[in-house]
């Protein structure tokens, strides 16, 4: 496009007499909204998933971990201290804690003093007390111990306590480490003692299998490229690197549903954005019909018009994009500092990402979507001087939407990466638009039907459907894939909020007992009752190894702990919990066979196998399994697998067998229950009476959880509302858009002199009725959508939201009808003359 | 510029669209010269075909058959660039309806043909022109802030800011009160005296299409010669 002087003074002139008289607002207000919501979202979003990311490094008490066998090379670490990265390094391994003559297996932890780069240690001055954040670490010759260790070995702070060769003093009980693990019973005590102490142990010699973990934190960027330097160098059988990303703990899967959701908003905002601007385009177009015929009769050129035009959506975009990521940012900024306290979003931080893309969409949305009414513009004959009733002359309404749906896929790939949403959303929004195109044709047929009767607001609304069917498929269109889109949005967050919450409902029990004799469960419930709290179930359990599947003996022991801090490579030499019961556990699902309980006792006993189990042993159904109890031996087939949820905070357990197979065991019980954390105090008086009965602590963890589910749950709040907001000013600018349509008809009804009852009512029937029906079809796009999101794209159970069959359409109704009624008054508040000027 | 010479010459054009009930010719052959300096007012019924005639002869339409030589080019052997070059250099319009684009103002709407016509001196031209028409002190009003007449007549200092060899009109004064009509008439044929343009009329106006010195009638689609018997000049009336 050449740019002469003139066509850039001439459009310079109509943009700016246009901007002033209000004339582009409805395509500017688009451009803004897209600019602002993508903007908004998406900087909102990059923030909270920093934070969140923050938060679940805080898991790892780093950004990235690089697991060793043997210590690494040391320029490996000088290579990352170059690079701008802090260091910190962690040795951990299992080893016998000695004190008062009594020992425990401790899981030991010996760290420098850069550790941990992320999270906080928290301690305090008596076992199972109130965690008090500190950030100095065990000094020298001193350790801090986890609580049960206190409970199990009977020592006191400033006791001794030996590990291998040392012997230390104990000057704290850990409550939580960040690093700490998710495992239900929090897996061996920790002992934590200064780095510069584990030589003096001896007790890393070359079968005490320790770790030698390294933490780097830092940018993002700079860790990747470490990895890229780091590499070629490791070997797989010795090193493994880990990122917070890859994260597969309930928690992991959390923050990571939240992205992809704050990731389906984004593209969301960029889809109305998309439908607001097509839509305002379309009305930019038809009303600069006649300044187009004009100049053509005046002699100006095709190249000449398109020149003027060109320039003119240029300088709306340019305009639209500066105010909207002004605005964008504004928000987004208002919303994070509302947040903040909530949510640790760093206010300060920038990012260009989130800018790009803002203007990426503004100019590909405007310049897409405003392309083929622009051509149409453009075929605009000279004659409409004379013949006032000829358009635009090109037709194919199809090429519009098969290129403005292209155009969508196209930015909503582009910007996720994620071709499974991008398909999904796109297929339902065809399928969406395929079908009212159908409704569309029905209203016709049927507004022909209706066309006889006496003129009542009815008939005058339904007449008006039918008679611009066509032109309003549009309108339609955009109001049901608004509509739809919302209810995305607002269905997805609901089932994810809620299965988060189900996840860790208020009483989830956060302290376990063990080693309960039966003797003891009577006195031990009643004890528990009477200071109010009340016990959960008693599982029957006895320690037994895994021995033999069909006779033939296995080398692999099977561990119960569902360890999230086990790579699968460490050996999980502890023996299996075995339990027995008729009663299939809360929370477990059979998904093979038949569960056993309550059948006719058969010739042999028989066991259930939790599923994840028997892939990782390769135990199928109708395998004889042999555990060894003691000297005793039990034998079992397999007539279940069973699916357990490891998500509740409940006993699990990898296999249950009947009871009658256990019967001459004499089992200990395991418990759990729960205790605010505010009377954390209460502990020591209820465990008073019980001091062989070990308890585990896992309030700490379960509160890191729920405050992480809170949050985010949070954050997908505010991105509902922010979603909304712009959904509700698409619907605004449409039904602003098509209000101008009407204008004309209504002056005509008007000067006719049409009582104004009879307008009003018969625009605000016309808008219920349009809006009903995107309504409806919105909601049956949206079930179709949501299903395929939640199946392949989130991993959740999917299910019918019945409820919004009939609420999309009655709120589409009301919202848009509601919208057609204001914008119908203000028209209709301007005298009659007044609107056949404002229609010129 | 000699009377003499053929401003417009037609040789049977006509026009046939195709509508939905199949094709309608909307007008039957038609010949005519029209000398330049000439002033021509086609007057009929509605529907008789008058615009349809305007629209032809100022390039603004293609005939179905015939030529039409316009200030000699062959405007029906042009493509619609080629038209619309010649209507930026030889022709000026004034319709019904103003035709003003309501987002300039007065002295951008008269500015703009000669905008188009790439001439450096359009705002000088315009501003002389706004005078002429007596509005100089309404050039940055828009036009929806205009009455009908001040309306026609900035339309009517549009039309001329290029002078054009030749001027269409259809139905000039149509929308507007019989004053206001008078006063756009003295303009219209004011200007058309002083710069010799030939000026083409539709009208339902008997006394407008009496001013004018030839009078073409339209019916059914045919255009037959009317006689200048009610050619009375008027001209120095206003
Ligand atoms: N493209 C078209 N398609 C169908 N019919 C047309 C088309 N163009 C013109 N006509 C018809 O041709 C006839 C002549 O139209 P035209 O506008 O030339 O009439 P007119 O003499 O200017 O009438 P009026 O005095 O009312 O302005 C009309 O009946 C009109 O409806
Ligand atoms: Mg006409």
């Amino acid at each position: 496009m050449r740019v002469d002087a003139m066509s850039l003074s001439l459009s310079w002139r109509l943009f700016r007499h246009e901007a002033r008289r209000g004339e582009l607002t409805v395509i500017l207000l688009a451009i803004v909204l897209s600019v602002a919501s993508v903007l908004s979202l998406s900087l909102f979003s990059e923030r909270l998933q920093s934070a969140l990311t923050d938060k679940s490094a805080e898991f790892l008490a780093a950004d990235r971990l690089l697991g060793s066998d043997k210590p690494v090379p040391p320029e490996w670490l000088e290579e990352a201290t170059q690079r701008g990265l802090k260091v910190a390094q962690r040795n951990q391994l299992r080893s016998m804690a000695f004190a008062n003559d009594k020992m425990m297996l401790a899981d030991v932890r010996a760290v420098d003093n850069q550790y941990p780069l992320k999270g906080k240690v928290k301690i305090s001055e008596t076992p199972f007390g109130l965690p008090q954040v500190t950030d100095s670490l065990p000094q020298p010759g001193e350790v801090w111990i986890g609580s049960r260790l206190f409970q199990v070995l009977g020592v006191n702070l400033g006791d001794q306590l030996e590990i291998g060769d040392k012997a230390f003093v104990i000057t704290q009980a850990v409550i939580e480490l960040p690093d700490g693990g998710f495992s239900l019973f929090g897996g061996d005590p920790v002992v934590l003692m200064n780095q510069s102490d584990l030589a003096a142990t001896n007790v890393t010699g070359p079968g005490s299998r320790t770790d030698y973990d390294y933490l780097f934190a830092g940018d993002d960027t700079a860790l990747d490229d470490y990895y890229e330097y780091l590499k070629p160098q490791l070997n797989r059988e010795i090193h493994y690197w880990r990122s917070v990303k890859d994260d597969d703990s309930p928690l992991g899967r959390s923050v990571k549903r939240a992205e992809q959701y704050f990731l389906l908003a984004s593209l969301l905002a960029i889809v109305l954005a998309a439908v607001s601007i097509a839509v305002a385009a379309q009305r930019y177009s038809q009303r600069h019909y006649d300044p187009v015929a004009i100049m053509k009769t005046l002699g100006a050129s095709a190249a000449l018009v398109r020149r003027v035009y060109l320039l003119q959506i240029l300088f709306i975009t340019a305009l639209g994009i500066l105010i909207g990521g002004i605005v964008g940012y504004g928000v987004q900024q208002l919303i994070a500092s509302l947040i903040a306290e909530k949510v640790q979003v760093a206010l300060d931080s920038w990012y260009w990402r989130p800018f790009l893309i803002a203007v990426f969409t503004g100019l590909v949305c405007a310049m897409l979507f405003s392309l083929y009414p622009l051509m149409k513009l453009f075929s605009v004959p000279p004659l409409r001087v004379l013949r006032r009733d000829l358009g635009a002359s090109m037709g194919s309404r199809s090429v519009q939407f098969a290129v403005a749906g292209l155009a969508i896929f196209l930015l909503m790939w582009a910007y996720s990466g994620n071709l499974t949403i991008s398909a999904i959303l796109l297929a339902c929004g065809l399928l969406l638009v395929v079908a009212l195109m159908l409704v569309t044709l029905g209203l016709i047929a049927l507004g022909r039907k209706l066309g006889q009767a006496r003129m009542g607001a009815w008939q005058l609304a339904w007449a008006r459907i039918s008679r611009r069917a066509m032109d309003n498929s549009v309108q339609l269109i955009s109001f049901a894939v608004t509509i739809m889109l919302l209810l995305v949005v607002l269905v997805m967050r609901n089932d994810m909020v809620q299965q988060w919450r189900d996840q860790l409902p208020e009483g989830t029990p956060n302290y376990f007992m063990i080693n309960i004799t039966e003797g003891q469960l009577p006195q031990l419930e009643q004890h528990f009752l009477a200071r109010g709290v009340k016990v959960e179930q008693f599982y029957p359990v006895v320690r037994g190894r895994f021995a033999a599947i069909n006779d033939e003996t296995i080398r692999t022991d099977v561990s119960k702990e569902a360890d999230s801090n086990s790579r699968g490579r460490q050996g999980l030499g502890r023996e299996a919990n075995l339990t027995w019961s008729n009663q299939l556990q809360h929370e477990n699902h059979v998904v093979e066979g038949k569960w056993h309980g309550g059948a006719a006792p058969g010739e042999e006993p028989r066991v259930s196998v939790e599923k994840e189990v028997a892939e990782r042993l390769d135990i199928k159904m109708g395998d004889r399994l042999t555990f060894n109890i003691g000297s005793e031996v039990v034998r079992a087939r397999v007539t279940s697998i069973r699916e357990v949820n490891w998500q509740t905070m409940q006993p699990n357990f990898f296999f249950v067998l009947e009871p009658y197979a256990m019967a001459e065991f004499s089992p200990t019980y395991i418990t759990s229950f729960h205790l605010d954390t505010e009377h954390k105090a209460k502990l020591a008086e209820l465990m008073a009476p019980f001091p062989t009965v070990s308890l585990f602590d896992v309030d700490a963890r379960i509160n890191q959880l729920r405050s992480i589910v809170e949050q985010v749950s949070m954050a997908v709040e505010f991105i509902l509302f922010l979603v909304l907001c712009a959904g509700t000013l698409v619907l605004v600018a449409q039904v602003q858009a098509s209000m101008d349509e009407r204008m004309q008809e209504l002056a005509i009804l008007r000067t006719l002199g049409a009582r104004g009852m009879l307008i009003r009512m018969s625009v605000v029937l016309e808008f219920v009725i349009i809006g009903s029906v995107a309504g409806f079809m919105a909601a049956m796009a949206n079930e179709l959508a949501l299903y395929l999101l939640q199946t392949q794209v989130f991993n959740m159970q999917a299910g019918f939201h019945f409820q919004f069959w009939l609420l999309a359409p009655l709120v589409g109704a009301l919202v848009v009808g509601i919208l057609g009624a204001l914008s119908c008054w203000r028209l209709l508040s301007f005298n009659t003359s007044d609107l056949l000027r404002r229609m010129i | 510029m000699t009377l003499t010479s053929n401003m417009i010459s037609t040789k049977a054009i006509t026009k046939i669209v195709t509508t939905s009930q199949g094709e309608l010719q909307i007008l039957q052959p038609i010949s005519f010269d029209v000398k330049a300096g000439e002033s021509v007012a086609i007057v009929g019924a509605s529907g008789s075909g008058k615009s349809t005639l305007l629209g032809l002869l100022a390039g603004l339409d293609q005939v179905s058959a015939g030529e039409i030589i316009l200030d000699g080019q062959p405007l029906h052997a042009m493509d619609e660039e080629q038209r619309a070059r010649l209507r930026g250099e030889k022709v000026g319009f004034i319709f019904q309806s103003f035709m003003l684009v309501q987002s300039l103002t007065a002295l951008e709407n008269i500015m703009l043909p000669a905008e188009i016509a790439g001439l450096s001196d359009a705002r000088k031209r315009a501003t002389e022109a706004l005078e002429q028409v007596g509005l100089s002190h309404r050039g940055n009003h828009y036009p929806n802030q205009l009455s009908g007449g001040e309306q026609q007549r900035v339309a009517i200092a549009r039309a001329f800011i290029t002078r054009p060899r030749i001027l269409f009109a259809d139905e000039p004064t149509g929308n507007l009160d019989a004053a206001n009509g008078e006063k756009i008439e003295n303009l219209l044929f004011d200007l058309n005296q002083q710069l010799g343009t030939t000026l083409i009329l539709v009208t339902h106006d008997s006394e407008l299409a009496a001013r004018c010195r030839r009078q073409l009638r339209m019916h059914g689609g045919v255009l037959e010669e009317a006689p200048v018997s009610g050619f009375e000049d008027k001209r120095h009336a206003g």
